[in-house]
């Protein structure tokens, strides 16, 4: 028995595995809103970082426009709720499908193009949808509310309607959600498209030599991204409990999911989540540090990290860790 | 009484045109550099707003201290930025580009690096600075001519001509001096460069810093009528790529040309439609250039 | 009836021909190959054949089937795998995970595709190295992998282009060893080479291009004999000395 244990522990995404699984034991020791409520966007920002890691890390195709899905999740569902009483638990599945679709109509003619290229298309597409939605007050008679953005009707403690007083019940509905991003990207790992995937970022014109569909592999990667990428927008809607599109579509969070994924490791299972814990925590305590006269002193921090990122640990941060644990390991 | 409407209509349209162009030439000035960087180095430079943007701020503080005036100020701004431009490729971009050498490094690595620096450069600035936003007033700030019954604000003017004066100085280096040539061989086959005896990271330094310096006059004649904050650079950076691919990625004279159609787009749009939908129609025909005409107006120089 | 038939092929790039309609057999099992000057239109027409470029004129024929056009994906779905002259590794990835690619062609599942890899990184004799990874392989490995990931797709004809360039004399010989045991599984194989030595001990025929024509074809013998072969390669002057001596 003690052999079996001590084989997987050796595994070295072990730490990680127990660092995730600690987490749900938190809100037993620690019952200080503030610290929850942080904590649930430090994963709900891991959960979308780790659903941009299917094609950003594993495709490695670059998208800096993932805020599309963000805001359309958040906005489909909410717009559902708020006119058609839909409760936001399957409005989160109607914004995923929502944001899948217009992935393809992004992915279409954005695969056409690679790297940089691709990046720069993705930025425009989701800025166009930024713009528009700024600039539009009603759709087809639905109310957009433009800039001024959607104030969700509040409900208190009506779990119908995914809304809570007690911070608790969100932080457990999104660690579960970062367990099923976590499982789903574990089994496209270990699954054929998992290697197709990586091989398409090490080589397209290779890659096709081999039978691989370079097109096909890469929408559905962008197809699965986008569908978890939108629930999360639901979920951040349903916390947050107002959207507005210079926030929840805007250039910033697309950044920062690809920050996090780069910074963390790319194309890493834990990368995302390791990227998220060690960043947000990071902009906290510089925003505590240095009050509120300073934004945006965190992102120096990220700038930072960003640039010693790509020349220094391209492979992110998991895999410092990962070699750390494992000669921890053998030394004992 | 039809044709006082017509003409009053085309006196609009036409003030329109003349302000676009004036616009376009702003958008143009920042743009050559970018221009120069991409075409040498095949490299998207994210922080090319933000070193606009010091250039800028550097005017700026010149002016409060000195009171020398932004368009002389350049003097010590072009220089101050050629430095910077140098020293930001020698340590940040070029062990980038010797990885290269050994190992397959994706170019999307050069576009997160300088990403990355602009987030550092920014929010420094924005630490430092102070989120005020600034401005600068000379005399000549709210001055306009009058052409031919058309209106023109004075520091626009002083702004295209800087861009003309930038491109000439460009055009001057790349096709008449021995950098210039060493800066071509370099662009069209680095290894035969290599081979010749060009050391290309040093042509690497000083493209970037050529490019960091037309920022210099382009950021001191915006001065008298834009304002500065570190903000600033975002919007720029990202205007420029539009119009890099718009004009031809790698052509300086694109860059003109492209920055002109941006200008067009928002000023003779801005009469029919609200500003976030020209923006929203410059994405599209970016997007539409980038798949379907990559090699933008006027193609590879 | 011929495994792989290319009939009139032509290519052009922009005012150059490279491919100046070109006919080609390919018989079942048979090693064929390829010589021809640099810039002779050799690498061309593989990527004509595999679909990486789509002629202006002709048509290629694989197993009766009119293949001509069609993607490269599903070229090699049909059945024709082929190598890079510039090697293509996926570098981040091992040896065995390089090769798998090449044998989910055929597999669906993933103890499926390692176990049909192992087995071909085996035969191409890299199973020390199958946890390398590509990038850190020698220049002799990594044509071999190229060669393993190709023969995963478990392809009908294999098309080779330059493998033998940048090896020393003892790899050289190794990997003739191999593209004959290749063949001796039943392989049809068209082979791009420069290495005379090899070219014509493989080759049961061989087929010359220049300026994107055939100028010869026959068997080993007779191509190194042939006129127009000695005088594309060796020039003018050294034929007229040849024809002067005897």
């Amino acid at each position: 028995m003690t052999l079996h244990v001590k084989r997987w522990a050796k595994s070295p995404n072990f730490p990680f595995y127990c660092f995730v699984l600690s987490l749900f034991f938190v809100p037993l020791f620690l019952q200080d809103p503030y610290f929850i409520h942080q904590l649930i966007f430090i994963c709900l920002f891991a959960y979308l970082s780790a659903s941009w890691n299917i094609i950003g890390g594993y495709a490695g195709q670059t998208s800096l426009g993932h805020s599309a899905f963000v805001g359309i999740g958040a906005y489909v569902s909410t717009l559902l709720f708020i006119n058609l009483g839909l409760t936001p638990w399957v409005g989160m599945f109607a914004g995923g499908l929502a944001a899948t679709l217009v992935s393809l109509i992004i992915g279409f003619p954005a695969f056409r193009l690679t790297g940089p290229y691709f990046a720069l298309t993705t930025i425009a597409f989701c800025e166009i949808l930024r713009l528009w939605v700024t600039d539009t007050e009603t759709l087809l008679g639905i109310s957009l509310k433009g800039a001024r953005g959607i104030l969700l009707p509040i409900k208190g403690h009506s779990p119908y309607d995914f809304q809570f007083v007690d911070k608790v019940y969100y932080y457990y509905i999104i660690l579960m959600m970062m367990v099923l991003i976590l499982y789903v990207c574990y089994k496209i790992e270990n699954s054929k498209m998992g290697y197709y995937l990586r091989a398409i970022k090490g080589n397209q014109e290779a890659a096709r030599s081999l039978g691989v569909e370079v097109t096909q592999y890469k929408l559905l990667a962008f197809a699965i991204s986008a569908f978890f990428t939108g629930m999360g927008g639901v979920f951040y809607a349903q916390m947050v409990l107002f959207i507005i599109p210079e926030r929840i579509l805007g250039l910033d969070i697309s950044i920062e999911l690809a920050l996090i994924t780069i910074i963390g490791g790319r194309g890493t299972l834990f990368g995302p989540i390791f990227g998220a814990f060690l960043l947000r925590p990071l902009s906290e305590i510089t925003a505590a540090y240095f009050g509120g006269t300073y934004l945006g002193v965190h992102l120096i921090l990220y700038g930072v990290l960003l640039m010693v990122s790509i020349l220094f640990i391209p492979k992110g941060m998991t895999e410092l860790f990962n070699r750390l644990y494992l000669k921890l390991i053998r030394s004992l | 009484m039809d044709s006082l409407v017509t003409g009053i209509r085309m006196q609009i349209y036409l003030q329109a045109i003349l302000n676009g162009i004036l616009i376009g030439s702003i958008y143009g000035s920042v743009t050559l550099g970018l221009s120069l960087i991409f075409g040498v180095m095949k490299i998207i430079n994210f922080a090319h707003g933000s070193v606009l943007m010091l250039g800028m701020f550097a005017t700026y503080w010149i002016w409060i201290f000195t009171k020398i005036d932004p368009l002389v100020s350049a003097i010590f701004v072009v220089p101050l930025l050629f430095g910077i431009g140098y020293y930001i490729q020698s340590f940040f971009l070029n062990p980038l580009f010797r990885r290269e050498s050994a190992e397959v490094v994706e170019p999307i690595s050069a576009l997160l690096l300088t990403a990355g620096l602009s987030l550092a450069i920014d929010n420094l600035s924005l630490l430092f600075f102070k989120s005020d936003y600034r401005t600068i007033q000379t005399f000549y700030t709210t001055s306009t001519v009058h052409v031919g019954g058309f209106t023109l604000s004075v520091p626009r003017l002083l702004v295209l001509g800087a861009s003309i004066l930038i491109y000439l100085c460009l055009l001057w280096i790349i096709r008449r001096s021995r950098l210039g040539r060493a800066i071509r061989a370099t662009s069209q086959d680095r290894d035969a460069a290599a081979l010749q005896g060009i050391n290309i990271y040093k042509i690497y330094n000083f493209t970037f810093a050529i490019g960091s310096a037309t920022l210099g006059l382009a950021g001191a004649f915006l001065m008298p009528y834009f304002y500065v904050h570190p903000s600033v650079g975002v919007v720029f950076t990202i205007k420029a790529f539009i119009v890099v691919v718009l004009g031809g990625m790698g052509s300086i004279t694109g860059a003109v040309f492209g920055g002109l159609i941006v200008g067009m787009i928002e000023s003779v749009g801005s009469l029919f439609v609200s500003t976030t939908t020209t923006d929203l129609l410059v994405f599209l025909i970016f997007i539409f250039v980038l798949l379907f005409k990559p090699s933008g107006l006027m193609g590879e120089e | 009836m011929a495994l792989l038939e290319i009939k009139g092929l032509t290519k052009n790039f922009g005012g150059l021909r490279a491919v100046d309609s070109l006919d080609i057999r390919i018989e079942e099992g048979e090693i064929l190959g390829i010589i021809g000057p640099n810039g002779a239109g050799k690498t061309t027409v593989f990527n004509l054949i595999t679909g990486v470029f789509s002629p202006d004129e002709g048509r290629i024929v694989f197993e009766g089937h009119e293949i001509t056009g069609l993607s490269p994906q599903k070229v090699c779905h049909k059945g024709i795998a082929r190598t890079f002259q510039l090697i293509k590794p996926f570098g981040d990835m091992t040896t065995l995970e390089n090769v798998m690619i090449g044998a989910f062609c055929r597999a669906e599942k993933l103890s499926t595709a390692m176990m049909e890899s192992e087995k071909i990184i085996d035969f191409a004799g890299l199973s020390l190295k199958r946890n390398f990874l590509a990038k850190n392989l020698t220049i002799g490995d990594r044509k071999r992998l190229e060669l393993a990931r190709a023969l995963a797709t478990q392809p009908k004809i294999l098309l080779l282009d330059e493998v033998m360039a940048g090896l020393n004399p003892k790899e050289t010989i190794e990997a003739i060893q191999l593209i004959n045991q290749i063949q001796s599984r039943g392989m049809t194989l068209l082979v791009i080479e420069h290495v005379m030595r090899a070219i014509m001990s493989l080759s049961s025929r061989i087929v010359m291009l220049n300026y994107g024509k055939k100028i010869a074809e026959g068997n080993p013998k007779e191509i190194s004999s042939d006129e127009k072969v000695i005088k594309a390669y060796l020039g003018e002057r050294y034929d007229q000395a040849r024809n002067e001596r005897s």
